[in-house]
């Protein structure tokens, strides 16, 4: 995967509209100032309030769905500080955006299963690729398992629910939505059982506890896996270097120990990075 | 309006970029309008490649941020053949910055950069907190003039020195980097802190300690640049905290000729043209400008040096 372009505008945008979708997390729209197409999913944003009541370095988040191609959404989870000055901006208020940033997924051919792994707000660089398999036709070969600790940590499951044609399974901890346990025991459960296909390209997105889970049962399954990794950044536009993952010396990005998360990644070929 | 001249060199804009704060390679000028950057000053390039510290590098607090990146960079041989050939085009002068171990390392730096068409200026930083043995000849007098001085011999070109701010006092190192021959001072770099894990017991960087930057910095850089100022007649190139217009304005008061943005830009990358945009409407609004509020700072009582 080559390094992208950096093609990344930054301005303040209006926040639209704000909604809770489960007991801590958000989803924030934004109004561009200019209308966005032909924008690889997995990309995101760097987020911070326009009134600069935030830290001093603003946040990352995949850019989750575009409802009008001037018109982004967010999902946020409130963890700590930033997120906590991003949920408390009033609709009217400004946003302060830099996007889009980063190497996002690339779509295989329509006929090339695609299996995604998603826990909590991992799901988010998920529904927009959705949206394009779908436009690709290949709906029936493209399977998610969406995983939390419960039913309603599952954000905006509906918005996924509701993508028609597409293989979708929840998994909880706790059993009240779907699969009763974590998504790589449901994974393993699916490739056992054969409703899971072995040839194709696994995707995965989530905590850190669940993308080393994923990266060794890749490993160890031999899957072709890709991996958008979620390391604490600093710029988010590749100027600081505060965000390295480890790569592989065998692999495509191994001429540098280190790897950039938010120019080389976040979305890299497991075969890339040691993690 | 902002028209600034550092030394030789004639800058669009009193507004630079910070090293390390602003990429190794001019990609990030996209987000920037010319006419506001005065000059785009480069991460520290070494000899040899480094390939920096263990993550986490970075970590926040109230009103700054603790870095130790350990200046990962490609190296010199890398940077000649990638970086340099892009940079005479560029319509922005080009600061680059030069780190090292030793005297020769910074002179070796000195006569690559000066041998490159597209670097208008070099900057010595001296005073990288990160670098285990880099710190002495930022931290000791002698070991800094004749840094300075052997790196003047081998370069016409204008010699910017990055002080730090770990010292005593600045004025001593202010005098010796003049009288060594540099053609401006930039002061100053980070100041080195600690950030802690109560929960962990542990730093909150791999590195354990880092260097202090952002608004929190501010005060110690202005007093830095206010007692340099005054003790040198070179330009002082100011460096910590600048984040808004009217950050800018007060180091100018304290004697600034120029100030670097640095952490300000990780918040918003064209944060150099919102700054330029408010320091016109503010000279504008208050009828005056960069050369009637240079060194007007009027200090409250008699001053003892
Ligand atoms: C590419 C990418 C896409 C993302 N997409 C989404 C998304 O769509 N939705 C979503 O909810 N979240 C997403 N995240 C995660 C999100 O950015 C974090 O949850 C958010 O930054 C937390 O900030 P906070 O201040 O609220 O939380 P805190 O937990 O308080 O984190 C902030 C502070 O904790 C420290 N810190 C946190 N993590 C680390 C670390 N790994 N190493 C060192 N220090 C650390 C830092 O000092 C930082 O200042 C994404 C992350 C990345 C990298
Ligand atoms: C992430 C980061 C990396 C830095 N790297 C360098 C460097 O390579 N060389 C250098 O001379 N200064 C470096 N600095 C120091 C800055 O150039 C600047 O002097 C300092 O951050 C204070 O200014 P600020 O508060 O505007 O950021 C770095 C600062 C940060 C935050």
């Amino acid at each position: 995967m080559a390094t992208a372009e950096l093609t990344a505008w930054t301005a303040p945008c209006t926040l639209l509209s704000r909604r809770e979708v489960g007991p801590d997390a958000i989803i924030m729209e934004l109004a561009l100032p200019e209308p966005m197409t032909d924008v690889a999913p997995g990309v995101f944003a760097m987020l911070s309030p326009a009134d600069g009541s935030g830290p001093e370095i603003p946040r990352p988040f995949s850019l989750y769905d575009l409802p009008a191609p001037d018109r982004a959404t967010f999902l946020v989870q409130i963890m700590g500080r930033g997120t906590q000055a991003l949920a408390a901006v009033p609709p009217g208020q400004e946003v302060l955006c830099t996007m889009p940033l980063g190497n996002g997924f690339t779509l295989p051919a329509p006929e090339r299963p695609v299996v995604i792994v998603a826990g909590g707000v991992g799901c988010a660089p998920f529904l927009h690729y959705l949206r394009l398999r779908l436009q690709q036709g290949a709906g029936a070969r493209t399977h998610m398992i969406y995983g939390a600790r419960e039913a309603s940590r599952l954000y905006d499951y509906q918005a996924f629910a509701a993508l028609d044609g597409i293989d979708l399974r929840a998994a909880t901890d706790d059993g009240s939505l779907g699969f009763h346990g974590n998504v790589i025991a449901a994974l393993d459960a699916g490739l056992a059982n054969g409703t899971l296909p072995r040839d194709a390209d696994f995707l995965a997105c989530g905590p850190a506890g669940l993308l080393h889970g994923f990266a060794d049962y890749a490993r160890k399954q031999n899957l072709q896996a890709w991996l958008s990794l979620e390391t604490y950044m600093g710029c988010g536009f590749g100027v600081c270097n505060a965000c390295p993952v480890a790569t592989e010396p065998e692999g495509p990005l191994g001429a540098w120990p280190w790897a950039r998360t938010c120019c080389e990644g976040p979305v890299f070929p497991l075969t890339s990075i040691q993690f | 309006m902002l028209q600034t001249r550092v030394g030789a060199l004639e800058l669009a804009s009193p507004l630079l970029t910070a090293s390390g704060t602003f990429g190794h390679d001019p990609a990030a000028l996209r987000f920037l309008k010319t006419e506001d950057l005065g000059a785009l000053v480069l991460k520290t390039v070494t000899p040899e490649p480094r390939h920096g510290n263990p993550a986490p590098r970075m970590a926040e607090f109230t009103g700054g941020v603790l870095n130790a990146i350990g200046l990962e960079n490609k190296g010199l041989a890398y940077w000649r053949d990638h970086v340099a050939p892009d940079l005479a085009a560029l319509t922005v002068p080009v600061v680059a910055n030069a780190g090292g171990h030793s005297v020769s390392d910074y002179v070796a730096m000195t006569e690559a950069f000066d041998a490159m068409a597209g670097v208008a200026a070099i900057e010595l930083n001296l005073s990288c907190p990160n670098v285990a043995d880099g710190i002495q000849f930022s931290t000791e007098v002698a070991a800094l003039k004749e840094v300075v001085a052997a790196c003047r011999k081998v370069t016409p070109k204008p010699l910017w020195v990055k002080l730090s701010p770990n010292v005593a006092s600045i004025v001593p190192f202010a005098k010796a980097a003049e009288s060594a021959g540099a053609d401006a001072l930039t002061v100053c770099n980070t100041l080195i802190g600690l950030l802690v894990d109560w929960k962990t017991q542990k730093p909150m960087i791999a590195n354990g300690t880092g260097g202090m930057s952002g608004p929190a910095v501010k005060p110690l850089a202005l007093r830095m640049v206010w007692d340099s100022a005054r003790a040198v007649s070179i330009p002082v190139v100011a460096s910590g905290g600048a984040s808004t217009a009217a950050d800018v304005l007060e180091f100018v008061v304290a004697g600034a000729t120029a100030v670097q943005i640095g952490t300000a830009s990780f918040r918003r990358p064209d944060a150099i043209s919102a700054i330029a945009l408010e320091l016109r409407e503010l000279l504008t609004e208050n009828s005056t400008s960069l050369e009637e509020l240079r060194a007007s700072l009027r200090w409250p009582h008699p001053v003892s040096c």
